[in-house]
């Protein structure tokens, strides 16, 4: 039988996170068409703008969109812009819809009747979501570039993913805040949807932030999606950092990086131990 | 110590909205626990008993920390409650909410090995234990299908494996042999009664009074959020004295109820629903001196009868007697 207790080490801790990472992948291995999905979706879904502008602008639409952006590669820009939105709307799926699936399944309970804490289990989670999302949208994205004939590795790629790499921590910290909310009040599709739609808006998902107005522009920035997007479509097409250099918007993600996760997790046991004062975690 | 627990005036009230038609709402206080107190030994068995609805679960709840307290102290495998919760999760074993805890997409094993990893199990450990698990509980044969294919009641014997995966000294299980087959529950039972010899102490609640009656060493009897009775369950049938039970069956009325619960010498009586028929419970002082004149109440109320007969004590008798009502009705806390 089990004696006296110690608390975890962190590899027993890494361990329990990998365990909840590698159940979501056997998990998601039993609806393999999921996958399938989320590799056409970002490609469907930037061709429509993408086939919009050749119809209205025929053979000016690259010099067009070059005048007002910065690049003549609407097709990757385009593409970037909506594989980083499946990025960040599956954090949000995953993260939010997780609790409120779980809580209506009946095993958050189970979960949450072990040792591990809730921010190990975000953080396999958050492993799982982001390998997952990483894959689909990497695949997706030259996938995309081949199909509309563009060069997918043009421009500083390793630069692309380190702010794709870096803005996925604060953007899952984001969603663990939703989930948080989705906790409370108990509803979680209105709430993740409304919540994809507006991020996907604020961060320019098929225009760059400077054609917003000047005050959604400023909220815009408060976004770490918006820097991700930026950064990544800087650092391949040259449509311009916010800051000028890059190291100062990477900058900007690192402070989103050091921030946001720990607000979350203040947030988020908040919330939780309010949930476990009142009607508890399975009340759904 | 391992396997002990002791509550102290455990106390859980929450707020709850209740809907009034489309958009009105309005909240209302529920006291679900009303100053638990007890103590439960190393190594018994220990029943919670009482209806649907009495506070078993809320207060199973507070003690595996899923619910906050909201006054009162208890300590559990010596670890105190709301102090040390990640100390009582590791060396607590806890089969709620039945074949609801499980991960239907996953294999058993994969379901067993998953929750080792979360009691912070090696690898190793994890899949010494599961395989040791799924042995003990003759789970082979279904060990590698997704849990989705599963019958109701091998589902339940998954969630009691998975109750078993940290290997704790005190196990809880809420109501553990529900939508089980008879013989599968006398199996669980077994196993059961088996990890008790091995010195686990079970905390065991059902609302059977059977099961009770053959698991539990001491049994407390729970209803409206308030232990009524504690004891051993030949203490809980004797603490009714000297009275006798007398169980009619037919079809009968709630005014012959109540008429014969007017009878001088009957202390209580529960009227309810057996096999489509109404079954009178009667708890009285002398059931000699007060079968004739409650046949005449009976018939003079026109229930037919069709069974009439005298029985032993039993611990919904000790339930009806203090309470009223049966283990059967659900008694929502007030």
């Amino acid at each position: 039988m089990a004696a006296t207790y110690s608390p975890p080490t962190l590899g027993q801790s890494l361990s329990s996170a990998l365990a909840e990472a590698r159940l979501r992948f056997v998990n998601i291995s039993r609806y393999p068409g999921q996958l399938v999905l989320e590799i056409i979706i970002p490609i469907v879904f930037a061709a429509m703008p993408m086939l919009l502008g050749r119809a209205t602008a025929g053979a000016q639409a690259g010099a067009n969109f070059e005048a007002n952006t910065g690049t003549a590669n609407y097709v990757a820009f385009l593409l970037i812009g909506s594989n980083v939105f499946t990025i960040v709307s599956n954090a949000f799926w995953h993260m939010a819809y997780w609790l409120r699936f779980e809580q209506e399944t009946g095993t958050l309970e189970s979960i949450y009747l072990t040792p591990t804490s809730s921010v190990t289990l975000a953080l396999g989670l958050s492993i799982y979501s982001a390998v997952r999302a990483l894959i689909t949208a990497s695949v997706s994205y030259i996938a995309g570039c081949l199909v509309f004939r563009v060069n997918p590795f043009q421009g500083d790629v390793l630069l692309a993913c380190a702010f794709i790499a870096v803005g996925l921590i604060p953007v899952y910290a984001v969603a663990l805040l939703f989930g948080a909310l989705v906790l409370k009040v108990k509803e979680s599709n209105a709430l993740i949807g409304l919540m994809q739609w507006v991020v996907s808006f604020l961060m320019g998902i098929f225009f760059p932030v400077a054609v917003l107005p000047p005050v959604v522009r400023w909220v815009a920035l408060a976004f770490p999606p918006t820097w991700m997007t930026n950064g990544a479509r800087s650092a391949l097409l040259g449509v311009g950092f916010f800051f000028d250099k890059w190291y100062w918007d990477m900058g900007v993600l690192w402070a989103f990086l050091l921030f946001t996760p720990l607000f979350s997790f203040w947030v988020f046991n908040r919330v939780e131990n309010g949930v476990k004062r009142n009607e508890g975690m399975g009340q759904f | 110590m391992q396997g002990e627990v002791r509550i102290d005036k455990l106390v859980k009230t929450y707020e709850t909205r209740q809907r009034k038609g489309l958009i009105k709402s309005e909240m209302k206080l529920v006291e679900a626990l009303k100053g638990v107190s007890l103590s439960i030994r190393p190594g018994e068995v220990f029943g919670l008993l009482g209806p649907n609805g009495a506070g078993k679960t809320t207060l199973i709840k507070c003690l595996t920390t899923l619910l906050l307290p909201t006054s009162g102290e208890a300590w559990i495998n010596g670890y105190r409650l709301t102090k040390d919760d990640n100390a009582i999760r590791a060396t607590v074993g806890c089969m709620l909410m039945g074949e609801r805890g499980l991960y239907w997409k996953l294999t058993a094993r994969e379901n067993l090995e998953f929750f080792g990893a979360l009691y912070h199990l090696s690898p190793r450990a994890r899949r010494t234990r599961a395989d040791g698990i799924i042995e003990r509980l003759s789970l082979g044969d279904i060990a590698d299908r997704t849990v989705e294919t599963y019958s109701s009641g091998q589902k339940m014997k998954l969630a009691f494996a998975k109750a078993l995966i940290n290997d704790a000294p005190l196990l809880i299980l809420d109501e553990p042999t529900n939508t089980l087959d008879l013989p599968s529950a006398r199996e669980l039972r077994a196993v059961v009664r088996e990890l008790n010899r091995d010195g686990k102490t079970v905390i065991y609640t059902t609302h059977i009074m059977a099961e009770a009656e053959t698991m539990c060493d001491r049994v407390a009897i729970i209803d409206r959020g308030e232990v009524l009775a504690l004891g051993t369950v030949p203490e809980l049938k004797a603490s009714l004295g000297r009275e006798e039970v007398t169980r009619i069956e037919g079809v009968i009325s709630a005014g012959a109820n109540e008429a014969v619960g007017r009878l001088a010498g009957v202390s209580h009586t529960a009227l309810t629903a057996v096999n489509g028929h109404t079954q009178l419970t009667v708890v009285s002082a002398d059931q000699r001196a007060l079968l004739p004149r409650l046949i005449e109440a009976l018939v003079a109320h026109n229930a037919l009868v069709q069974k009439i007969a005298p029985e032993e004590v039993t611990l919904e008798d000790v339930f009806i007697a203090r309470t009223g009502r049966t283990l059967a009705e659900d008694t929502a806390v007030k």
